[in-house]
């Protein structure tokens, strides 16, 4: 996993110079992805790996309207730690995940918000079916590119 | 005097006046209340009605890695692995869903393996794979997996070849959904996931029953891959051992729909006996082509 982090971010670094010359000749097709949106949300799972959890290359994502919620179904179990993060590529934007268990209860053990990034902690009382709610709070963009990935101890 | 000194402050702020005490404390907390509120902007409502989503807005579910499941047997405690190991090299299947499954399997047994801290077994499951990518045209996304497999079994680094086999079966499902064979890649998954139940049962038979039995619930699971082997082309579904596997699925998904407290011990028997009847076919070739 260490590697696949290290190579996305690699990748992205390869990007940038290439970006900035698309950025100058094809401003109007410019447009953020999911792939983009990924690169972010493994950045915002690094702190959490050095920590120990691992974080799958498994991810979840797609694009969503400011204020349109999507939920993400996960298999959990009772006795591991879980971190979700959730990030965009896109500037401005902010967004939030929270955990619900199948009965619709937030089981939340923290969480934090933070412009394009996001994050929660759930430790399972029980095992079985949870489900992320994803939610983008604002962005300048119509719709906008997401992705979740999660990491366990 | 009409003006007196501002009292002073005690214990940690002797020299400060209580006033100045008092302003430090405001800003401090209104800092600590902005701080939380950028880190928390949105209040998550404390429960919400999940039938608001409508299929369309519900992805599904990320199919667990066998070490999510190994990381709560760890903490159970310590049961015999090198009882649960499979004798044996299972052949190279001709078929393409057999070999699919059957190198899901191999990867769960690697666990298996690495938990009996077996290096010669572990080592071998190793080549297995390798093999049985090969088999499928994605050898080369393992080759570097089963190199480290080996290197660090001789190491008797167990957590690094945990994560290996984790990583092989990420990389070979990627290279298949690259060559989009998504349902082999889901194949491999189920292979891995059968496996892994046959086991989890057989420990908890063997007396960690109360925190394992919860392990079982996992009722989205095998609704997803009824759905997945639902949605796979005509020939596959109709190979006789997707067949005997899909029957496995739905004669032990109201099983495990139950609360984890209220699997009985008859039910955990039942399980294993399906998963074990239908991890032989995999292995032996027996019920499929």
């Amino acid at each position: 996993m260490n590697l696949r982090i290290a190579q996305s971010f690699a990748s992205l670094g390869r990007r940038i110079p290439l970006l900035g010359v698309a950025f100058l000749c094809f401003v109007p097709l410019l447009h953020a992805t999911v792939d983009d949106a990924l690169s972010f949300a493994y950045e915002a799972a690094l702190p959490y790996y050095k920590q120990g959890f691992s974080i799958r290359k498994d991810a979840w994502g797609g694009d969503l309207g400011v204020k349109e919620k999507k939920a993400v179904s996960s298999q959990l179990f009772r006795g591991n730690d879980y971190w979700f993060l959730m990030a965009t590529d896109v500037k401005g934007a902010s967004l939030s995940v929270h955990i619900y268990d199948d009965k619709g209860n937030l089981v939340d053990a923290e969480s934090w918000q933070k412009g394009r990034f996001a994050g929660v902690r759930v430790s399972p009382k029980a095992t079985g079916t949870f489900f992320a709610i994803v939610q983008i709070l604002k962005s300048p963009e119509d719709r906008t590119p997401w992705a979740l990935v999660y990491g366990y101890k | 005097m009409l003006h007196s000194e501002p009292p002073l402050g005690e214990g940690i702020f002797p020299r400060f006046p209580m006033k100045s005490i008092f302003h430090i404390c405001a800003f401090v907390v209104c800092s600590a209340l902005l701080t939380t509120t950028s880190l928390r902007a949105d209040n998550p409502p404390q429960k919400i009605s999940l039938s608001d989503f409508p299929a369309a807005a519900v992805d599904e579910v990320v199919v667990p890695v066998p070490s999510e499941i190994f990381a709560v047997l760890d903490k159970l405690g310590n049961p015999n692995w090198k009882g649960q190991l499979r004798d044996g090299k299972a052949r190279t299947p001709e078929d393409r869903a057999r070999t699919a499954l059957l190198l899901g399997n191999v990867i769960a047994e690697g666990f298996v393996a690495v938990e009996a801290e077996d290096a010669e077994r572990v080592k071998e499951l190793g080549r297995q794979v390798l093999t049985l990518a090969e088999a499928i045209n994605v050898r080369k996304s393992v080759i570097a997996r089963s190199k480290s497999i080996t290197d660090m079994a001789d190491q008797r680094d167990w957590k690094g070849v945990r994560s290996e086999f984790d990583g092989a079966l990420q990389d070979v499902r990627s290279a298949m959904q690259e060559l989009n064979d998504q349902d082999l890649s889901q194949l491999v998954s189920l292979g891995g996931w059968l496996r892994g139940t046959e086991v989890l049962t057989s420990i908890v038979q063997g007396g960690f029953a109360k925190d394992g039995t919860e392990l079982l619930h996992q009722p989205e699971l095998v609704s997803y891959f009824d759905r997945c082997i639902g949605t796979m082309g005509k020939r596959l579904r109709k190979n006789p051992l997707i067949v005997s596997v899909r029957d496995v699925l739905r004669k032990i998904e109201p099983i495990v729909n139950e609360g984890g407290d209220k699997i009985i011990p008859a039910q955990v028997k039942t399980i294993h006996e399906f998963t074990h009847g239908v991890n032989q076919q995999i292995v032996e070739g027996t019920g499929g082509n």
